[in-house]
C-alpha cells in the first residue's frame, strides 16, 4: 500500500520547514531509516529518515519550497497489503476525524476551526447554575432605583418571575404613586381586558381569603328602628359644639359599638393560633372599612373607646378623607381590634361581612330607609336600619354575639340608654 | 520580507528579534543576557544575529543559572545598564524567583527612587507545543501578584515588535511574557505606525453579544472562536489585555457596560489567578450593567499534563463557545 | 591528587589555609592545592586551554587508551575478566543502538523529543555497573545508560519523550529516580536521600552499606542548587557521589562559560575529594566510581567525580550544534570513541570471538526492532489522566472539577479529537 510521510515537528513548536534537497527520486527503493530528504527549519538543518521501506512513488514537495508541519512530503509504496488503520490513525495520514493524524512530534496545533459535534442529550447548564430566581438583574435594579420604584411592590413578568425593565417602566408610569400600578391590558380583538393583581388589591385578596377560611364565621342580623338616633343627629348638628363636625349614622354606630364592647369584651379579642391563646384587648382600635380608588382599605382609629362622640366624629371624617386620598399612615393601618363596615352608603340593606384577619367581630351597617314599623300597635313609617354582625365563633359564642348586637341596636334605637352603659 | 507600501510580514519571533535590535541600536546601555542567546541566537532564535552584530560585550552567553542571570542583571542595572534577560523556558524561571521578587521588584521602593531597575525579563510561556515537563507553564500570576513589577504579554507579531522596545525603554522592571506557541505566526508590520502605550489593553474585535477578554496565546484562540460564533449569528467583542500588571481595565469596563456579559480566558490554572482578580474588579465596577455573572475559562487546577493530554487541558474553541452559550442564557 | 582517609564523623574542617589570592595582597598566599599553583599563571586563555585538554594530564584516571591499550594506574588498577569486559561492551553497544533508534523515531514524529547520549555510553555504563542493588541513582534527563544498568528498559523512558507520562518506572524498585528536567535540582534531592541513608544507619557496614549517586552535567554545575547540595553534603558527610558528566557543552555554552577551574577541583572548595576520570574509558569510570561508592559506604562521602566525555550529538533533537561548534572538535572526539577502544582491545587481546560480536550486533538489531514496535503502538492516555493522582489525599474540589470535566468530555459525539 502507499504510505504518506508528513513533515513532523523536528524542534519545539516549529510550524514549517524548507525543502533543501531530496536524496531520493520516484522509483528509488528506500530502506527503513534511510535519509530521504534534507530540510531547513527556523532552528536547524535536519535530515529526515524514512519511516517506511519500499519504493518511492511520488515526491510531494518541491526543493526550495516551504512546507507546513503535517503536510505530506513523500509517498512510498511499501508493498504491504492494505491494513485497517488502527483507531488512532496512521502517522501523517488522515485519521478518523478528518484531520491529519498528529502525534507529539507535530508541533503547535492549529486551533480547531469548528465546534465539535455534541451528543444529543444536553442538560441545560443555566438551570443548574441558578438556585433561586433573582428579584431583578443588576441593570433592572439600577433602573428601578433611578425611577424610584420599590422592586418589592413590582410583580415580575420575566421567566420564573424575574422583574424586567418593562415591568419597572410600567410601574413608574402607573397613575398612583405607591407602586401598585395597573397595567393597561386590553388585548385587542379578544374582548378581554387583563389586569394583573398587585399592590393593595393583592393584599386585600390575601387577607380576605386568609380570614374567611380560617375563622369559623357566624353572622347575626338585627333590624333596628333608628329614628331616635336620626333625630338626635339633627339636634346635635344644630349645637355649637358640633358646628362644622360631620355627624353620620356611622358616627353613632361607632360610638354605640365602643359602648357595647364594655358589656361584651369577647368581641374585642383575637384568636392567636400560634400561642394557643385568646388575647383580650382593653383598648379599642376601631377599623373602618373604606372604599378607595385603590380598593378596600381598613384604617384604624386608635383608642376609639376613649373618644367622646365629637372626637370620634372628627376622627372618622379625617380617616375617610385620608383613606380616599391614599394617604393613610402605615401605623394607622395596623393593630385593629374590631371593624365596622358601612355598606349602607352603597344602598345595601345588609350583608355577611368577613372578619378582618386577627379580629373576632365585624359590624355591617346597612342603609337607613323609611319602612313601615309597628309603634304602639300602629303601623307607621320609621327610619329602619339592618345591622349584621359576623363573629369568630372560636372566640365569640351565640349569646355573646347576640348581646353585643342587641346592645348596639338598643343604643341606636334609644340613644338615652347610653347613660346606662 | 518586504510587503506592500512599507508593510513587512514577519513572525512573532522575528518581531521580537527586530525590536530588540532596534532597542540596542538606540541605546548602547542595552545589553542582552541569557543562556545560549549569543552564539546560538537563543533556542527559539529570538536573539539570532545580535551577538554577531553587537559583540560579546553586549550579548552575553551566561553560565547555566537563572538566579545568576537575574541577580547579576540587578547589579548591572545599578551600574547604569539596561539588561534584557532571557529565561529559556517558563518552567525554569523559579530559581530566579527570589531575585525577581525580593530584589528586582523592590530596589526602587527600598531606595525611594534613588535606584532604578530598568530590566526586562523575557519569558517564553504557555503550552500547546507538545513539549516535556516544565516547558509549557503559565506563571504570570505569581508576577502580577508582586508589587514593584510590571508584567506584559504580546499576542501577535506587531505587538511583539513594539512592546519589547517599549519594555526596554521603561525604567521599571518588566516581566515580558512571550507566547511560544505563537512564535511562528505571522502578521503585517507597519514600521511607520505609532504604537499604543505599553500598558494599555486593546479592543481587537467589535461585537455585541458578549465581551471576551484574553491575553498572550489565548487571544488567537478566542478570535478563532469568535469567527465560529459569527457563523451562528453571535458577534463577540474581544479585548487583548496586553498588560497584566498594571491592568488597563477602562476598555473592558466600556465594553461590558455595552454588552452586559464578560468571559475571561487564560491558559493558567484558574485557582488564585490574575483572571480571578480581573473578574472581581469588573463585577464591582460594572455591577449594574451585568446581565449575567462573569465567567472564566481557564486551565484546570492541575499540574500541566504530559503533552498527549494537553489538548484536553488547554482552553479551546469548544470550551470558550460553551461559556458564551452559558452567559447568553441568563 | 590528594587522597585523604577521613573518619566517619569529622568535627573540624580541613586544616589547610585556603586564602583568597585576590584579596589582601601577597601576604595571604595559599600553600598547596589551588588551581593557580598547579595550572600555572592565571591567564584566561591558558585556563581555557587547560579546561579543554580534558583527555590528558596526570590527574585524569585512565585504564584503557583510545587505541584500546590497557594502562595501569597507581590507585585504580582494575582486575576484570574478559567476560566482564564483554558484558560492558555489550551494554554500551545496546545502549547506543537504543539511543540511535530513539533519535530516528523522533525524526519520524514518533517521539516529540529525544536527549541523545551518543558518546557518553562509557561514562554511564561504567558508573551504572559500579552501583550495588541497594544504591540509589538520581539522574538528570540523559542517563539512559544508567537506566539500562538499573533495569529500566528503554521503552520505559519513551513515555516522557512521547508525551504520555512524566516518568513511568518505579524509582524505589529500580533504585533509579525519575528524570529531572529542571537542571540541577536533583543535586539537593540526592544529598537529602543520602542524609537519610546515614540517619538510617545504612553506612559503615561494608559491602552491604548503601550509597547514593547523583548524575549531572557541566552546565548544571553552575546552578545554585548544585552548590547548595555540595555544602549540605559536605557538612552532613552525606554518602553521595556527585557524578558530573562533563560532555563539554550545555546546549551552546562551552565549558569555559561555566567555570574557570576544572570541575573536579570544585570539591576541594567545599571540603571533599574530587577526581577526574576519562569518561570515555568504561574501565576507568567503573573503577573510580566503585571506589567512590565504597568511600561513601564507609562513611567517607561525599565525593565528586568529573567524567570527561563529549556530547557527540545535539543537546536534544531540537538543537543544531553546527551553529556553535566546529566540526573538527567532533572529529577529534570520534578518535576517542568509547565503544571502539573496547572493541579494539577485545579483538587485539583475543578476549572475544567473532560470534560474540555477531551476537551483540544481532541483539542490537533486535532491540531496535522491539523499541520501534513498542513506540509506534504506544496508547494515548485518556482524559482522566489530567486529574490523576495530583495529591496523596483527595481534594473534594478537585474531584468535583474532575467529574465536571469528564462529563464535558463525554458530551462530544466523537471520542477523539
Amino acid at each position: 500500500m502507499t504510505r504518506i510521510f508528513a513533515l513532523p515537528d523536528v524542534g519545539e513548536g516549529l510550524t514549517e520547514a524548507e525543502i533543501v534537497r531530496w536524496h531520493v527520486a520516484p522509483g528509488d527503493t528506500v530502506t527503513l531509516n534511510q535519509i530521504i530528504v534534507e530540510i531547513e527549519t527556523a532552528k536547524a538543518a535536519v535530515e529526515l529518515p524514512s519511516p517506511y521501506a519500499g519504493v518511492v512513488s511520488e515526491l510531494l514537495a518541491e526543493p526550495g519550497g516551504t512546507v507546513a508541519v503535517g503536510s505530506p512530503l513523500i509517498a512510498i509504496d511499501t508493498g504491504e497489503s492494505a491494513v485497517e488503520p488502527a483507531a488512532a490513525g496512521v502517522i501523517g495520514e488522515e485519521g478518523p476525524g478528518g484531520r491529519i493524524t498528529t502525534l507529539v512530534g507535530y508541533g503547535p496545533r492549529t486551533t480547531t476551526v469548528a465546534r465539535r459535534p455534541r451528543k444529543p442529550v444536553v442538560t441545560d447548564p443555566a438551570a443548574d447554575d441558578r438556585e433561586s430566581v433573582p428579584l431583578a438583574k443588576p441593570p433592572v435594579r439600577k433602573l428601578a432605583k433611578e425611577l424610584g420604584i420599590d422592586l418589592s411592590t413590582v410583580l415580575g413578568s420575566g421567566t420564573g418571575g424575574v422583574i424586567t425593565r418593562e415591568d419597572v417602566r410600567r410601574a413608574a408610569a402607573a397613575p398612583t404613586g405607591n407602586g401598585a400600578g395597573f397595567s393597561a391590558g386590553a388585548v385587542p380583538g379578544t374582548g378581554q381586558r387583563r389586569e394583573p393583581v398587585r399592590g393593595v388589591r393583592k393584599a386585600t385578596a390575601a387577607a380576605v381569603v386568609s380570614s374567611a377560611f380560617t375563622a369559623p364565621h357566624v353572622t347575626m342580623f338585627l333590624t333596628v328602628d333608628v329614628t331616635p338616633m336620626m333625630q338626635l343627629r339633627v339636634r346635635l348638628a344644630n349645637q355649637a359644639e358640633f358646628r362644622g363636625v360631620k355627624l353620620t349614622p356611622l358616627t353613632f354606630a361607632a360610638r354605640a359599638a365602643c359602648l357595647a364592647i364594655r358589656r361584651t369584651p369577647e368581641v374585642n379579642a383575637s384568636w392567636q393560633e400560634e400561642t394557643g391563646e385568646i388575647v383580650y384587648f382593653d383598648y379599642v382600635h376601631l377599623g373602618i372599612a373604606a372604599a378607595t380608588p385603590r380598593g378596600l382599605v381598613v384604617p384604624k382609629i386608635h383608642h376609639a373607646d376613649r373618644m367622646p362622640l365629637r372626637e370620634l366624629a372628627v376622627a372618622l371624617d379625617e380617616l375617610a378623607t385620608t383613606a380616599r386620598d391614599g394617604h393613610t399612615a402605615p401605623a394607622d393601618m395596623l393593630g385593629g381590634t374590631i371593624t365596622i363596615t358601612n355598606i349602607g352608603v352603597f344602598g345595601i340593606d345588609t350583608g355577611t361581612p368577613i372578619l378582618n384577619p386577627g379580629e373576632s367581630a365585624i359590624l355591617a351597617l346597612g342603609a337607613i330607609r323609611e319602612r313601615p314599623w309597628v309603634v304602639d300597635g300602629a303601623l307607621v313609617p320609621r327610619q329602619i336600619c339592618q345591622l349584621a354582625l359576623s363573629v369568630d365563633h372560636r372566640v365569640v359564642d351565640g349569646a355573646q354575639g347576640s348581646r353585643f348586637l342587641t346592645d348596639i341596636g338598643a343604643l341606636l334605637s334609644d340613644p338615652a340608654l347610653a347613660l346606662t352603659f | 520580507m518586504a510587503g506592500s507600501a512599507g508593510f513587512q510580514t514577519i513572525t512573532l519571533a522575528k518581531g521580537l528579534n527586530q525590536g530588540i535590535r532596534a532597542a540596542m541600536e538606540a541605546d548602547p546601555k542595552v545589553i542582552v543576557m541569557g543562556e545560549d542567546v549569543g552564539k546560538l541566537g537563543g533556542v527559539f532564535r529570538i536573539t539570532d544575529g545580535l551577538q554577531k552584530d553587537f559583540g560579546e560585550q553586549r550579548v552575553l552567553d551566561t553560565p547555566l543559572g537563572e538566579s545568576g542571570i537575574i541577580g547579576t542583571a540587578v547589579g548591572l542595572a545599578l551600574r547604569g545598564y539596561r539588561p534584557v534577560c532571557e529565561i529559556q523556558f517558563d518552567g525554569f524561571v523559579f530559581p530566579a524567583f527570589d531575585q525577581i521578587v525580593t530584589q528586582l521588584a523592590r530596589f526602587h521602593y527600598r531606595s525611594q527612587g534613588k535606584l532604578r531597575m530598568p530590566v526586562v525579563v523575557r519569558v517564553p510561556y504557555g503550552g500547546g507545543i507538545g513539549a516535556v515537563e516544565h516547558h509549557s507553564e503559565s506563571p504570570e500570576s505569581y508576577f502580577a501578584h508582586t508589587p514593584g513589577l510590571k508584567v506584559v504579554s504580546c499576542a501577535n507579531a506587531v505587538d511583539a515588535y513594539w512592546m519589547i522596545q517599549q519594555a526596554i525603554a521603561c525604567d521599571d522592571p518588566v516581566i515580558f511574557f512571550e507566547p511560544k506557541r505563537r512564535y511562528w505566526e505571522k502578521a503585517a508590520l507597519d514600521l511607520t505606525a505609532t504604537p499604543p502605550p505599553l500598558f494599555s489593553s486593546r479592543l481587537v474585535r467589535s461585537g455585541t453579544a458578549a465581551t471576551v477578554v484574553a491575553y498572550g496565546p489565548m487571544v488567537r484562540t478566542v478570535l478563532d472562536a469568535a469567527a465560529v460564533a459569527e457563523q451562528d449569528g453571535q458577534q463577540l467583542e474581544v479585548i487583548d489585555l496586553r498588560t497584566l500588571s498594571p491592568l488597563d481595565l477602562a476598555p473592558v469596563f466600556v465594553s461590558v457596560r455595552r454588552t452586559g456579559r464578560l468571559i475571561c480566558v487564560s491558559e493558567a490554572p484558574g485557582e488564585a489567578s490574575l483572571i480571578g482578580d480581573l473578574a472581581a474588579r469588573v463585577s464591582q465596577e460594572c455591577f449594574y450593567s451585568l446581565e449575567a455573572p462573569v465567567l472564566r475559562v481557564t486551565g484546570f487546577d492541575t499540574p500541566y499534563p504530559p503533552a498527549k493530554c494537553e489538548e484536553d487541558y488547554l482552553p479551546d474553541l469548544d470550551r470558550i463557545l460553551d461559556a458564551v452559550d452559558r452567559v447568553l442564557r441568563y | 591528587m590528594p587522597s585523604r582517609k577521613r573518619a566517619p564523623s569529622r568535627s573540624a574542617p580541613a586544616a589547610e589555609p585556603v586564602g583568597d589570592p585576590t584579596v589582601g595582597g601577597p601576604t595571604v598566599r595559599p600553600i598547596v592545592g589551588t588551581a593557580m599553583e598547579i595550572d600555572g599563571p592565571h591567564d584566561p586563555q591558558q585556563v581555557i586551554a587547560g579546561l579543554r585538554a580534558t583527555s590528558e594530564g596526570e590527574d585524569l584516571v585512565q585504564l584503557l587508551t583510545p587505541e584500546g591499550q590497557r594502562v595501569s594506574h597507581p590507585r585504580f588498577d582494575l582486575e576484570i575478566s574478559a567476560a566482564q569486559i564483554q558484558s560492558l561492551y555489550r551494554d554500551m553497544v545496546l545502549v547506543r543502538r537504543a539511543d540511535r533508534e530513539a533519535n530516528v523515531l523522533q525524526r519520524q514524529g514518533q517521539l516529540g523529543l529525544w536527549a541523545p547520549l551518543l558518546g557518553q555510553e562509557a561514562a554511564q555504563i561504567g558508573a551504572g555497573r559500579a552501583m550495588s542493588p541497594q544504591d540509589m541513582a538520581f539522574p538528570s534527563y540523559r542517563e539512559h545508560g544508567v537506566a539500562w544498568c538499573r533495569g529500566v528498559d528503554p521503552t520505559e523512558l519513551f513515555g516522557i519523550f512521547r508525551g504520555i507520562d512524566q516518568g513511568s518506572w518505579d524509582p524505589v524498585r529500580t533504585g533509579f529516580q525519575l528524570y529531572s528536567i529542571v537542571v540541577g535540582s536533583q543535586g539537593l534531592h540526592a544529598t537529602g536521600y543520602a542524609m537519610g541513608q546515614r540517619l538510617d544507619g545504612k553506612i559503615g557496614n561494608g559491602e552491604t552499606s548503601e550509597a547514593t549517586i547523583c548524575f549531572f552535567g557541566d552546565g548544571a554545575s553552575s546552578q545554585g542548587d548544585v552548590h547548595e547540595a555540595f555544602v549540605w553534603a559536605a557538612v552532613y558527610d552525606a554518602p553521595v557521589v556527585f557524578f558530573c558528566q562533563n560532555n563539554q557543552w550545555a546546549i551552546s555554552a562551552s565549558l569555559d562559560r561555566q567555570t574557570r577551574v576544572p570541575l573536579y577541583r570544585r570539591a576541594r572548595g567545599y571540603g571533599f575529594p574530587g577526581i577526574r576520570v576519562d569518561g570515555n574509558d568504561v574501565l576507568a569510570v567503573y573503577a573510580v566510581t566503585r571506589w567512590a561508592l565504597r568511600e561513601c559506604r564507609s562513611g567517607n562521602g561525599p565525593v565528586l567525580i568529573e567524567a570527561c566525555t563529549y556530547r557527540m550529538d545535539a543537546h536534544t533533537t531540537s538543537d543544531d550544534p553546527t551553529r556553535y561548534r566546529l566540526a573538527d572538535e567532533l572529529e577529534e572526539w570520534k578518535l576517542k570513541d568509547p565503544l571502539e577502544r573496547v572493541r579494539v582491545h577485545l579483538v587485539r587481546e583475543g578476549l572475544a570471538e567473532p560470534e560474540f560480536f555477531n551476537g551483540v550486533a544481532d541483539a542490537a538489531d533486535e532491540l531496535a526492532r522491539r523499541l520501534r514496535d513498542y513506540c509506534t503502538s504506544m496508547p494515548v492516555p485518556g482524559p482522566e489522566r489530567i486529574f490523576s493522582k495530583i495529591y496523596a489525599e483527595p481534594s473534594p474540589s478537585l474531584q468535583a472539577a474532575r467529574a465536571d470535566y469528564l462529563a464535558y468530555h463525554a458530551s462530544f459525539a466523537e471520542g477523539d479529537h
